[in-house]
């Protein structure tokens, strides 16, 4: 073979390395500004003293934060890979679940994706927080502090979307740096969370699109089992459920999808409203 | 003083002159130098008629007049005026002395000696001055008396330890003896320190209308030069477990003036609460108001106690005991929400530790979709929101959050309606857009029952009212139990200008009359707190819908308690008071041995509707824990009231158990507690009452005398007193004052007459 081939494939895998990874981070830029954008102007509308509602009540086209009950809050953490693994599924899935919700639940709930950084002092006025991809999640100690008062205060963590023993031994080890005094439990079936408004009698595992539509396997990695635990407060109320080895994200951003199982959908759906009413009630 | 001078002028006491007559004995001698007189007065005003000189027409006038005047005079005398009286006859009558046998009479408030002292010093031995002075005139009846009036031979008979003074059944008790004898009244002496509940009146009545007049004899000061008095405690007979009580104190007090004192509340023995009062000017009620906690339960004595000062006069008033039922129950009360919300999470978990309050709460998650949380069985509220009185009055206080006025039947909004005036429960409702005015209560049962003026609704297309704010307590917020969400008063309401703001979707601007502001916002437009009472129960309006940002807000530390005080002492508040069917009362705390005690209970059916024909008794443990059933009757007088009465014998705490059944099935039960202890009201306001003892004389036709005028009281009562009598006829043509007159007359025309220089 000739030298000049061995240039001319150089050049040309350089080049293609260069252009995907420049649109990586131009994709991630252009992600972090959009969805930055509607979480810092809900605060800044919910701090104003006086704010008269629009002319017709809110809705998806109308969309208002104030005085609203519910936000299906997105907590931002530091770490994960390059382009922020927090942002996954950001904002279909969170818009999507929460049409769904509007639908399913009598409940004034903020019709658009709220994402608040763990270190930020208005997470406390969100008591909902969901956190996914946590395989990778690395905070700062102010992340940490600002999770931990968010807890004890009253809040309450929803965590999804993590696969196999790695990536708990991660989670775990972050969120012991949380929550250090409580440990880690099994939710039992006969819990309330299971009860609240769906019966859920099993715990199903919700696969990521690429696996549920084409019927290949519900795992990942090395997480073939879908579990649901928690960390309990002292009154033995959960302060965090943590669906490990299970995508329930996934299943809300493509539940319009024709070709995605319904019986992963509506578990994700069904055990998502559960925990948001649980969350709103104990 | 003036009666001294009277009598120096008028030769008799100004009292002869009240019960006496003037009347006049002529003779013929009188009319014969009266007629002298008469033609003397002729010839003075023709003499002076002609004799011109160098005198004007004025002053002949007055030289007539003046002599005129001395001539009539002399007529008046001439005639003999005489007082015409009838006198008591000396050992024909009898006069009963009554004297205070009462703890208060050993209060040493006259230079040192005690009240009592004078007793001994005036009646003690035979040649006591003013016992022999009544002897020497009237057969003597002596009585001593404080709860109750005996008949005694001597003083000596007299402990001075009695621990009520009833006055009024002293009198009657004497009267009652001496009824039948000549009686020429009755003697008493006393402090008027009455503490008996009858009216006065009661006993005077008689003796005014027998004619028998009362002489009172007041001991003691008026005033006392150094003194603190705890002159009213404020307590709750029962109080939930745990509360925290706002008691008020009011301290009256002499010669400290400016003074700092603590006034400490113990616990049966522990020391609750230490908080230092400034004594006001002398006379002046102050009123302090002390918090502490009810930690224990049962039946708890509290002491209230001013430590006393070295040089206090009366040292027994500085302290009050209250008997308060500390009772360790679970008082249920329903939360009903129309729609997830947080402010039922936030609030479900500030009182979840109390073990006080059973926190039911059921939420709507969608239509006909129900969720239950705290509840104490598995069937409470399966069906949603009561549809029965019964299910619904088994609550203590309904909470209502965010739920529209449709949802419920008007049954179900009659019903809660009901609930409060006519169960006497609470409710309290939440601020929300499915609340108020916004919920669609406007014109609802519901909207009567609440103490605040609902605005106009909103349009389905309205803009709806929104408002951040802060909220600040009102002056009656400031010191009221359900807002104190520190441990002191300042630090309440600072606390409360420091929380974070809340948001405000009902427009609520007014209260009703008779309605109380307790917090608004911080521009003073917006209610945020009000309660009306209502019927027999009470309503509240805290139109707030994230009460939880006081929990959550970034400016709340995660260790504070603020938001879990607040919600505690309000739903605490709510419950307190809140009947139940069967409600034992007894009127006092505290009774003497053979006191009879009476007792009282109200009964109502399962809805609350008072029941005539129930099985009521009393069921009593004594301090020797012996069990004594006292059948209970209905009065007829009012439904559902039943009475009964019952003498303890024994001292010590009585348990008292009201139980009512209806064909057998048991409607409730309630339980009281009552001391059987001596009183120690007599050292409460012991002072001297003047007023009284004077309206007693002044009524049956007696006199007043201090321990410095009594020595006229053996006069007066011959001269007032009735009995057998003779008529006594005393001249008074000698008094010193026609003397006077007759010189002052004559002086003066010598004197007008040199100074016209006439002859």
């Amino acid at each position: 073979m000739r030298p000049r081939f061995f240039v001319r494939v150089g050049v040309i895998v350089t080049t293609i390395a260069g252009v995907s990874l420049g649109g990586l981070w131009a994709a991630e830029r252009i992600a972090r500004a959009s969805i930055a954008g509607p979480g810092v102007a809900n605060l800044a509308a919910q701090a104003q003293p006086i704010f008269r509602r629009a002319d017709v009540r809110p809705s998806i086209k109308n969309p208002s934060a104030n005085a609203r009950e519910f936000f299906f809050t997105r907590a931002i953490y530091n770490g994960g890979r390059r382009w922020g693994s927090w942002a996954t599924d950001f904002p279909k899935a969170d818009r999507q679940f929460l049409t769904i919700l509007d639908r399913l639940v009598d409940m004034d709930a903020y019709e658009l994706e709220n994402a608040v950084q763990l270190d930020d002092p208005n997470i406390r006025r969100f008591p909902f927080l969901y956190a996914l991809e946590v395989g990778n999640m690395y905070m700062t100690e102010s992340e940490v502090k600002g999770l931990r008062e968010y807890l004890l205060a009253g809040g309450f963590l929803m965590i999804d979307d993590f696969w196999g023993q790695w990536e708990w031994d991660n989670f775990e080890a972050e969120i012991k740096r949380v929550l250090p005094e409580y440990p880690i439990i099994e939710v039992p079936l006969d819990h309330p969370i299971f009860n609240t408004v769906y019966n859920i009698e099993e715990i199903v595992q919700v696969p990521n699109i690429g696996n549920a539509q084409r019927g290949g396997p519900t795992w990942e990695r090395d997480g073939r089992v879908p579990y649901v635990r928690g960390v309990f407060d002292e009154n033995g109320r959960l302060m965090v459920i943590i669906n490990w080895n299970t995508d329930i994200g996934d299943a809300w951003e493509w539940a319009e999808n024709p070709y995605y199982p319904l019986r992963y959908s509506t578990y994700a759906i069904e055990i998502t409203v559960n925990i948001i009413v649980y969350a709103m009630s104990h | 003083m003036f009666e001294s001078l009277f009598e120096f002028f008028f030769k008799y006491r100004p009292i002869a002159f009240d019960e006496g007559a003037i009347a006049f004995r002529p003779t013929l001698a009188t009319y014969l130098a009266a007629l002298a007189v008469v033609a003397v007065g002729v010839v003075t005003y023709r003499t002076y008629r002609e004799v011109r000189a160098n005198s004007r027409p004025v002053d002949r006038l007055v030289l007539t007049g003046i002599r005129l005047t001395i001539l009539a005079l002399l007529v008046l005398c001439l005639f003999r005026p005489v007082l015409v009286l009838s006198q008591v006859v000396a050992q024909q009558n009898f006069l009963g002395v009554v004297i205070d046998d009462s703890r208060s009479m050993e209060i040493a408030d006259r230079d040192g000696e005690t009240r009592a002292d004078f007793v001994t010093q005036q009646f003690g031995g035979e040649e006591s001055p003013l016992l022999t002075a009544l002897a020497d005139r009237f057969a003597l009846r002596l009585f001593g008396f404080s709860s109750s009036t005996d008949r005694i031979e001597s003083v000596d008979e007299l402990v001075f330890d009695g621990t009520q003074t009833h006055l009024g059944q002293a009198l009657a008790r004497a009267h009652q003896e001496l009824d039948g004898v000549p009686l020429s009244g009755l003697v008493v002496i006393s402090d008027g320190a009455d503490n008996a509940e009858e009216p006065l009146a009661d006993a005077l009545l008689p003796l005014e209308a027998a004619g028998v007049p009362v002489f009172t004899v007041g001991l003691g000061r008026e005033e006392y030069s150094r003194d603190i008095q705890l002159s009213r405690v404020d307590t709750p007979r029962s109080v939930l477990k745990g509360a925290a009580l706002v008691v008020d104190v009011v301290v009256t007090q002499n010669g400290y003036r400016g003074e700092t004192v603590s006034l400490q509340v113990e616990d049966e023995g522990r020391i609750v609460a230490d908080q230092d009062v400034t004594l006001p000017d002398d006379g002046e009620p102050t009123t302090v108001r002390v918090r502490f906690t009810a930690a224990d339960a049962g039946p708890r004595l509290f002491s209230f106690r001013v430590t006393p000062r070295p040089d206090e006069m009366v040292t027994q008033n500085n302290e009050r005991n209250v008997l308060i039922l500390v009772e360790d129950t679970r008082e249920k009360i329903l939360y009903f929400e129309g729609e997830p919300r947080w402010e039922l999470k936030f609030v479900g978990r500030a009182v979840a530790d109390d073990q006080n309050l059973q926190l039911a709460m059921l939420q709507r998650t969608a239509e006909n979709k129900f969720m239950r949380i705290g509840v104490e069985d598995a069937e409470d509220l399966v069906g949603g929101f009561p549809r029965t009185r019964e299910e619904l009055f088994q609550y203590r206080a309904i909470i209502l959050g965010s739920i529209e006025a449709n949802f419920f039947t008007p049954d179900q909004l009659r019903m809660i309606a009901d609930f409060v005036s006519e169960r006497g429960g609470s409710l309290l409702m939440l601020g929300g857009q499915r609340a108020y005015a916004e919920g669609g209560y406007a014109g609802t049962p519901v909207a009567d029952v609440l103490p605040v003026v609902l605005g106009e609704p909103t349009g389905e297309d309205d803009a709806g009212f929104f408002l951040e704010t802060d909220v600040r307590p009102t002056r009656a917020g400031a010191t009221h139990p359900a807002t104190q969400i520190a441990d002191t008063e300042e630090a309440s309401g600072a606390r409360w200008l420091e929380l974070p703001p809340i948001t405000l979707v009902n427009e609520i601007r007014d209260v009703k009359p008779g309605a109380t502001t307790l917090l608004t916002s911080g521009d003073e437009s917006l209610i945020v707190l009000a309660f009306q009472r209502y019927g027999a129960g009470k309503a509240l309006a805290f139109p707030v819908q994230d009460s939880w940002i006081w929990q959550m807000h970034a400016d709340i530390p995660v260790d504070d308690q603020t938001h879990e005080t607040l919600w505690r002492r309000l739903l605490r508040w709510l419950v307190d008071g809140v009947p139940d069917q069967v409600v034992a009362d007894l009127p006092k705390d505290r009774v003497e041995l053979d006191e009879s005690l009476a007792l009282r209970a109200e009964v109502d059916d399962a809805n609350y509707e008072e029941i005539n024909n129930s099985q009521v008794s009393a069921w009593i443990t004594d301090p020797d824990e012996e069990l004594i059933e006292v059948p209970m009757d209905w009065t007829a007088d009012r439904d559902g009231e039943y009475v009964a009465s019952f003498a303890p014998r024994k001292e010590g705490l009585y348990e008292v158990r009201m139980e009512a059944t209806s064909d057998g099935d048991l409607l409730g039960s309630d339980t009281a507690y009552i001391r059987v202890a001596p009183s120690d009201s007599e050292y409460y306001d012991s002072t001297l009452r003047t007023p009284l003892l004077e309206r007693v004389a002044e009524e049956t036709g007696g006199r007043f005398y201090t321990t410095d005028t009594v020595d006229s009281l053996v006069d007066d009562i011959q001269t007032v007193g009735g009995g057998v009598t003779v008529i006594e006829e005393r001249d008074l043509w000698d008094m010193p004052i026609f003397l006077l007159l007759f010189l002052l007359l004559m002086l003066g025309e010598w004197g007008y007459r040199r100074s016209r220089g006439l002859a």
